[in-house]
């Protein structure tokens, strides 16, 4: 397994998004790709399931994004890979990362911590060319004032 | 045309009840009073049952009136509330929103309460009271609660005031037999927003904005019915608005939706607002409930809650959470618009800026585009703060045209 590729393909993933590069993200992804966002509610005493999209999903989400009236400011993510678990007989790594997402005020420039996270990652190994086949993003941060559009 | 400094000011050639001055948004003095008048009168949800099942349960809840209470179930599997004050140094009894204490002791010198508000200790009473004070002297204050509605539990800081069912009226019905069986809280966050909780109301009781949503516009608005739904308004400032069928399958992204509610017309809405911040909200397979606790004028936390049935398969909640997440949740693609729009005005009509109108205008029959719901909610305002929304100081001689 080449950890650096996975590694690679984990920041590469925060860079597409934050450029809303939708297409080069979806291209990273494999064609069985599952996008869950969850958090738990110590309110409720619940784990919280906040969207769950396959691949097509997230092209509907992304595509649909232009005609919702958005909060413009643009997001940062910023992942550290923590762990990379290979299973080379099931030809994947499952990858825990840390996750951080800043936003910037698009009038002015401040920049606030937006959520902080991890990234739960199963890759397909692919014989060399990992694909994301599943990401979890497990937030800590449950409140985002008045919210927005595209997911971490 | 535009309009020049005087013009801006003049008022609006519309009825008094068609519109309001912006300063009741902003003005700390309105605000203060609207917690003693309003909040503190009225009925208000601290949260669902379903979230404190056990005996010993408890959560605890800012209250809008701005005392922080208790929710408890007690061993006798009633709920009850109490000030989250501890009678002796004035300490928060529970830190956590939510847990299980058979006792409720304080942190600071470990007085300990029940679960009905009794003290059972005073650490070194003897010693330190004598018989001057006692364990019978240090009850918590409790908050008369009901549980109602949806399984959702009331709370009324006024000894005096009403039963719930009295508050409520006749203002549910049209939900009461969609809320037969148990429900289930599945889905909780908070959003905290720089606007008055009077705004996120309003939002919640106009249907007008369906032009900020895409999908409603292109799709919800074309509906045969959409134009039929009528608003209703109740005593006590309650407003409802009548069921139609929405064509979900009509779009991308959304699948047949197979679950369904307990006596709604498949695709049905029923939206009813209660009076001074509560919106029960049920579409398809989903009931949401937004509760508003504001924090000043200018802010706003709003309560989240998405409700599936108790009975739920995994294979039906999950698809109640499908429903809910595509629009209402956290990256739905309608809430984010609503709380945009909120945070907008709250933006605009700052405490800083001009005085400005706005307008609840639009008659249509009662019908889902009027702004009756809004004028419906301002009459009762103006009632019990003994202020007139559109003339908030009595500084306008409103002639007779009005
Ligand atoms: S403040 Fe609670 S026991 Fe003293
Ligand atoms: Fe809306």
């Amino acid at each position: 397994m080449d950890r650096v590729a996975i590694e690679e393909l984990v920041y590469q993933s925060c860079l597409l998004l934050d450029d809303k590069d939708f297409k080069g993200y979806l291209d990273l992804c494999a064609p069985e790709f599952r996008y869950t966002i969850t958090a738990h509610s110590p309110e409720i005493r619940k784990d919280m399931i906040w969207l769950d999209h396959d691949r097509n999903g997230m092209q509907t989400l992304f595509t649909q994004l232009p005609r919702h009236n958005s909060d413009h400011s643009p997001l940062t993510r910023h992942a550290t890979v923590y762990k990379v678990q290979c299973d080379e007989a099931q030809q994947q790594a499952n990858v825990v990362s840390a996750l951080q997402v800043f936003k910037t005020n698009l009038d002015g420039g401040a920049t606030e911590l937006f959520a902080v996270g991890r990234y739960l990652d199963t890759f397909k190994l692919n014989g060399g060319k990992p694909l994301l086949a599943k990401r979890v993003v497990k937030l800590d941060t449950r409140m985002f004032g008045f919210g927005y559009h595209i997911p971490f | 045309m535009t309009k020049n400094a005087n013009q801006w000011q003049q008022l609006p050639k519309f009825p008094t009840s068609h519109f309001v001055d912006s300063r009741i948004y902003t003005d700390e003095q309105i605000f203060h009073e609207e917690r003693e008048k309003i909040f503190n009168k009225c009925w208000i949800i601290a949260c669902h049952e379903s979230e404190i099942p056990n005996a010993y349960d408890y959560r605890t809840f800012r209250h809008p009136g701005g005392t922080n209470l208790i929710v408890v179930r007690g061993e006798d599997m009633k709920v009850r509330s109490f000030y989250n004050i501890c009678p002796h140094r004035g300490n928060t009894l529970l830190y956590d929103p939510v847990g299980n204490a058979k006792r409720i002791t304080c942190i600071f010198h470990a007085w300990s309460f029940d679960t009905k508000g009794n003290c059972v200790d005073i650490t070194r009473e003897k010693e330190g009271f004598q018989n001057r004070f006692c364990k019978a002297d240090a009850g918590l204050r409790e908050v008369r609660t009901e549980i109602g509605f949806g399984g959702f539990v009331w709370v009324n800081t006024d000894d005096n005031a009403c039963t719930l069912k009295e508050y409520i009226g006749s203002a549910l019905d049209m939900l009461v037999p969609c809320m037969e069986e148990e429900l289930e809280v599945f889905h909780y966050h908070k959003a905290i927003v720089n606007t008055n909780y009077k705004l996120w109301h309003d939002t919640n009781s106009e249907f007008y904005h369906d032009y900020m949503h895409y999908f409603n516009r292109v799709t919800g608005m074309l509906q045969p019915g959409y134009f039929d739904r009528k608003y209703v308004g109740y005593p006590n400032g309650h407003a409802s608005v009548g069921s139609m069928t929405i064509k979900y399958d009509a779009y991308e992204g959304s699948k047949e939706r197979g679950v369904g509610w307990p006596n709604l017309s498949p695709g049905g809405w029923i939206l009813i607002d209660i009076f001074p911040g509560m919106t029960y909200n049920l579409r398809t397979s989903v009931l949401r409930m937004d509760t508003s606790i504001p924090l000043g004028p200018d802010k706003l936390i709003i309560e989240f809650r998405g409700l599936g049935l108790k009975r739920d398969t995994p294979q039906e909640r999950m698809q109640r959470i499908f429903d809910h997440n595509t629009i209402w949740g956290p990256f739905g693609r309608n809430l984010h618009e609503d709380l945009l729009g909120v945070h907008g005005q709250g933006r605009a009509m700052n405490r800083l800026s001009d005085q400005t109108w706005v307008i609840h205008g639009r008659e249509e029959n009662m019908t889902i585009h009027d702004e009756g719901g809004m004028r419906h909610f301002y009459a009762e305002w103006s009632r019990r703060m003994g202020r007139k929304a559109y003339d908030p100081y009595g500084e306008k001689l409103i002639s007779a045209a009005a």
